[in-house]
């Protein structure tokens, strides 16, 4: 039956392996990722592909491919993590707050790190102990987080927290492009690299498409699962101290949403948020970068922004259902 | 293949403990909320007024009638709603141009009733059709909803002196007249989802939806039939909402989605499908809706209520999932 069906399929041979990359997630999201070009290249002209626009480009889409990526490992295992984006703005807090209390980066980095750690083991106990459903369970670590963003806000509602040395790290450019942004990509390609060709990237894989199937080869589908929530925690903090260099402050606003621009962005990537075993980092780096694109294309030709949650949401709906047609659950 | 399913995942027999497990969880969330009134009152024994009461009813009655729609759709096996938002916000705003012709307030509710069941049948249309996930599809429809409303008004408020200006600002035997419809409803829907064929039917499928099916209940109509039905109560709560808030922009029931989530599985209402009962609805939101008022007294800023919120949520979908795990060998 269905079970069946949703089983991860063995390694493919090599034919198979080129043709699951043709007609598989990364293939969709690559050709929307060349409309997206495409359509900015016709319609704004040029100064699309500037090295200028794409730093601005890059600079902007820095925090998310860092949160993606490491978030992309809950979803492959088949947990949802809603509560990234609250972690990024919770982070940022954390950071700045000591970095204003005079701790050096360093140190107030580890701390940061650590209490991000924390907040995703809470998560980890309540939905791999318990068997909390994920998105609920998040959702609540979402807003308790905010909350504890904003108490370490204080009244004023933002930190101010300016450090030159960690200011000209992350304005850095190597080649015309952010150091950062290359650093982004960089790390993409090591997380495709250990989700496919790695036996760890198997076994999340394994166990995000069929826990129990999973469960009885062996794999500890409790530890997997465990140790992708607490990268996905790891990920978003590291995401906030980087918003936080590079704005040199933390706010209110910090992170706000972001969990919803980027597992839509993922989602577009070939993603799931309702099953694992299925997306590829590569694919969900394209995602966010053709999001990024698009409000891009809309920022240069002066259209309303909130045309960019429309288009993302049409692209979510039409991402899911080319997924479902791939062989996604069917809902009824 | 539904029916080799459907014999397979058949509960043998109801457990006691699960059987009574709704009034467990009433009488728990009862201490619970009772443990908060009394804890409250002993810090500051000046919680113990009428203000109090006011408050907490009048909190209460947008929340208490959203988590009916919640409870629907996660009762019939919808998981969640997260489109409630931009639906809320679409039918409020329906309702404020209704009263800004001057019309009388039963239009305006019957108009804000329609619209939020449209936006039901979208929502259901997209989740039939494309045979999707409802989460995935509100979520979309969530995004796409409030842009477009965002670029249709930035700020609404219904006329002053209007009928549903004074229906959100009067009371009736001491409560807010908001309170009354919300009690009502609770109670009404509490009675007849266990009692009538539609609200079995809406529980078989959320229970099981092979077994469902193979019994011959379309899954179809009844994923319309109650995502609409749960349109219908958004749209009243907006009139609830519209009646009261004064100027709100379309982001302003944002901040209500987490309350409700949480209101609706405190209650017992599994987002696994299939069980709950609605009246719980009543102490769960009650319990939720006197933190605010309690923070207050205890003198803690408004932003530590999203931190007492968010953790009750975790705490309460952890409980849910140990008690669904328990159920399930």
């Amino acid at each position: 039956m269905t079970d069946v069906t949703a089983a991860p399929a063995r390694r493919p041979g090599l034919s198979e392996d080129w043709r699951a990359a043709l007609t598989g997630s990364v293939a969709s999201i690559t050709l929307t990722f060349i409309v997206v070009v495409a359509i900015g290249w016709f319609w704004v002209g040029p100064k699309f592909l500037s090295f200028g626009n794409i730093s601005i480009i890059g600079t902007f889409v820095i925090v998310p491919l860092i949160v993606g990526a490491f978030a992309g490992f809950a979803l492959l295992s088949g947990v949802v993590d809603l509560s990234i984006g609250s972690m990024v703005g919770f982070s940022s807090a954390l950071f700045a707050l000591l970095l204003s209390l005079g701790w050096d980066p360093a140190s107030a980095g580890a701390v940061t790190l650590l209490a991000c750690l924390c907040f995703g083991g809470i998560n980890a106990i309540a939905i791999v102990g318990f068997g909390a459903e994920p998105i609920a369970a998040t959702l609540g670590m979402l807003v308790a987080l905010r909350g504890i963003a904003w108490v370490l806000l204080g009244s004023q509602g933002s930190i101010f927290a300016f450090n030159l040395d960690m200011f000209n790290l992350v304005s850095t450019t190597v080649g015309g492009l952010p150091l950062f942004f290359l650093l982004a990509i960089a790390l993409t390609l090591v997380a495709a690299l250990v989700v496919t060709k790695t036996r760890v990237g198997r076994h999340i894989r394994a166990v995000g498409g069929d826990d129990k199937a999973a469960a009885r080869a062996g794999i500890s589908v409790k530890k997997v699962r465990v140790a992708a929530l607490l990268l996905s925690a790891f990920g978003a903090g590291l995401g906030g101290i980087v918003y936080a260099a590079q704005l040199g402050s933390a706010a209110r606003a910090t992170g706000f949403g972001l969990e919803f621009q980027v597992y839509a962005a993922l989602m577009i990537g070939g993603y799931s948020i309702l099953r694992g075993g299925v997306g590829n980092p590569i694919g969900g780096a394209l995602g966010l970068l053709a999001v990024a694109g698009v409000s891009n294309i809309l920022d240069l030709k002066a259209i309303s922004p909130y045309f960019v949650n429309i288009i993302v949401g049409l692209l979510l709906l039409a991402a899911v259902l080319l997924d479902r047609i791939r062989g996604g659950d069917a809902y009824e | 293949m539904s029916f080799n399913q459907a014999i397979e995942t058949a509960p043998p027999a109801v457990p006691l403990t699960v059987r009574f497990g709704g009034w467990g969880t009433g009488l728990m969330l009862l201490a619970v909320w009772l443990l908060l009134i009394a804890a409250t009152s002993l810090y500051r024994p000046d919680f113990f007024s009428h203000q109090t009461v006011l408050a907490v009813t009048f909190t209460m009655a947008v929340v208490g009638v959203l988590a009916i729609g919640q409870g629907i759709v996660a009762m019939s096996g919808g998981f969640i709603d997260l489109s409630q938002p931009a639906n809320m916000i679409l039918a409020s705003l329906v309702a404020v141009r209704l009263s800004e012709a001057g019309m009388p307030l039963a239009v305006v509710i019957v108009g804000a009733i329609l619209a939020g069941m449209l936006w039901g049948a979208f929502n259901a249309a997209i989740i039939v059709f494309g045979k999707l996930n409802p989460v995935i599809v509100t979520l979309a429809t969530n995004f796409i909803g409030l842009a477009a409303l965002f670029l249709v008004f930035q700020l609404a408020e219904v006329p002053i002196g209007s009928e549903i200006y004074h229906f959100g600002r009067a009371s009736f035997l001491g409560l807010p007249a908001i309170f009354w419809p919300m009690l009502a409803l609770v109670l009404v829907v509490g009675f007849l989802v266990p009692r009538t064929r539609y609200g079995r039917r809406m529980i078989a499928v959320g229970g099981n939806r092979a077994a469902a099916k193979a019994r011959g209940i379309s899954l179809k109509a009844t994923r319309f039939a109650t995502f609409m039905a749960a349109g219908g109560f958004v749209g009243f709560a907006a009139v609830l909402f519209a009646a009261t808030a004064g100027p709100f922009n379309p982001g302003s029931a944002n901040t209500l989605q987490l309350n409700i989530i949480a209101g609706v599985i405190l209650a017992g209402i599994s987002l696994a499908g299939g069980r709950g009962n609605f009246w719980m609805l009543l102490l769960s939101v009650g319990f939720l809706s006197t933190i605010p008022t309690s923070l207050v007294f205890f003198g803690l800023s408004s932003d530590t209520q999203s931190i007492f919120q968010g953790f009750i949520l975790v705490i309460a979908v952890a409980i849910d999932g140990w008690r669904a795990r328990r159920a399930t060998p």
